[in-house]
């Protein structure tokens, strides 16, 4: 009797202890703190809202646009804010590829935000850049015409600046997946709807 | 009656006209940013004024890890406000692959594909058969305004045998040189899927509008 008394006064002790010197999380309700906005009769709140929401309201995109969820891997099409049609696509995975010769690093996702399509092309070609070969495990090849790819991004291309280009792919079966160096990969269908859809100038909101 | 009324709610007016204000500065810029509504518990992905994605919030609480008995609430910041992720779970969790050594390019040194399977060019391999791990579900990212930003799925327990268990396990932690100081955290709980796709946004320079309450 004794022991396991003595036992359960260690025990609690040692927790009254620890738990003295420890750590807990402790929740207080979020509310807003003061100071935050700066104050203004009526009418000037008025006039303040009316050319905030006219700003707003001037920024949202018109006419054709598309919309690509890279987590879903979902791309929507868009006229004057109706949805046309939701495609299926491939982004990129979000890994980095560092070259063994120079620490040189590229990393493949695809850009959040905005762009516009810049250009558009039928049979693009793809001029490989020096990451397709490393990520291959081969040097870049010296002679510029090893460069030239004219099957692997399908029939039509819609460029978005600085490399990044919505395409159809050889790996339709990857189609729903993060498997790009962060293009925009589509089935062949849907890249025909989308390339006679929408056209040069078009806003692309990516997220 | 109805002027008192009006001054009483003129606060809440202005606070909304600044967090519109706010949105217009961001909503100039091509980035996404995020729009944190305490009021009605959402969490919108928004670029140019329009919502991308609208995350439900199960819960939004300011949590501190304090020990058990003392320690104060800390002030919160105010509101309407642009905070900012200074470090954030999308810039720092990735997966590297790297070559150790690169040979001569070859145009024929590939393996002779298999009939019907499509042409085989640099580049245009599936660079990921398998798949990439999932994000995780619960992850802090770093605020300009002193705090964290925690995502998880529920918030922490508030009852005094969970807050203790955690204390005497953390106490131990210290006794071990391993404790741990954790800044303040506005914490968002959410669905286990919401938190796994927000994660990859979580980035550096990230804005986050958050609105007042009523």
């Amino acid at each position: 009797m004794v022991p396991a008394l003595a036992l359960v006064v260690v025990v609690v002790g040692t927790a009254a202890v620890l738990a003295r010197f420890g750590h807990a999380y402790r929740a207080y309700p979020f509310a807003a703190g003061g100071g935050g906005a700066a104050g203004g009769d009526a009418q000037d709140l008025a006039r303040r809202a009316a050319r905030a929401s006219a700003a707003l309201a001037r920024l949202q995109p018109r006419g054709t646009y598309l919309v690509v969820d890279t987590y879903r891997n979902r791309l929507h099409i868009f006229r004057d804010g109706e949805l046309l049609r939701t495609a299926v696509c491939s982004t990129g995975t979000g890994i980095v590829l560092r070259d063994p010769r120079t620490g040189r690093e590229w990393v493949f996702d695809t850009p959040l935000g905005e762009r516009i399509i810049e250009n558009k092309r039928r049979n693009p070609v793809w001029a490989k850049p020096d990451w397709a070969f490393i990520e291959e495990g081969m040097l870049p090849p010296t002679d510029p015409n090893e460069r030239f790819d004219d099957v692997s991004l399908g029939k039509y291309g819609l460029y978005m600046g600085d490399g990044y280009i919505i395409h159809g792919t050889l790996f339709k079966s990857l189609l729903g997946r993060r498997v790009t160096h962060g293009c925009i990969r589509l089935g062949d269908e849907d890249l025909e709807f989308v390339y006679n859809s929408t056209p040069i100038g078009a806003r692309v909101f990516l997220y | 009656m109805a002027a008192s009324a009006m001054a009483a709610d003129a606060p809440a007016r202005v606070a909304k006209v600044a967090a519109v204000e706010l949105e217009v500065l961001l909503a100039q810029r091509p980035e996404i940013y995020l729009v944190l509504n305490p009021a009605s518990r959402t969490l919108e992905v928004k670029v140019r004024g329009i919502a991308l994605d609208r995350v439900p919030l199960a819960g939004i609480e300011m949590i501190v890890h304090a020990p058990l008995f003392g320690g104060k609430a800390p002030s919160p910041p105010p509101l309407p406000a642009i905070w900012r992720v200074v470090n954030g779970p999308g810039d720092t969790d990735r997966e590297y692959i790297a070559p150790t050594e690169l040979r001569p390019y070859n145009p024929d040194g590939y393996d002779d594909p298999q009939p019907g399977t499509p042409p085989r060019r640099p580049g245009a391999s599936a660079p990921t058969a398998t798949p990439l791990p999932e994000p995780p579900a619960s992850y802090r990212a770093q605020l300009d305004n002193g705090f964290d930003l925690w995502v998880t799925t529920a918030l922490p327990p508030q009852g005094f045998l969970p807050r203790a268990s955690a204390a005497v396990r953390d106490g131990w932690q210290r006794l071990r040189g391993r404790g741990s100081h954790l800044p303040p955290a506005i914490t968002l709980a959410m669905a286990r899927e919401d938190a796994v796709r927000l994660h990859h946004l979580m980035r550096s320079n990230m804005a986050i509008l958050v609105l007042a309450e009523p």
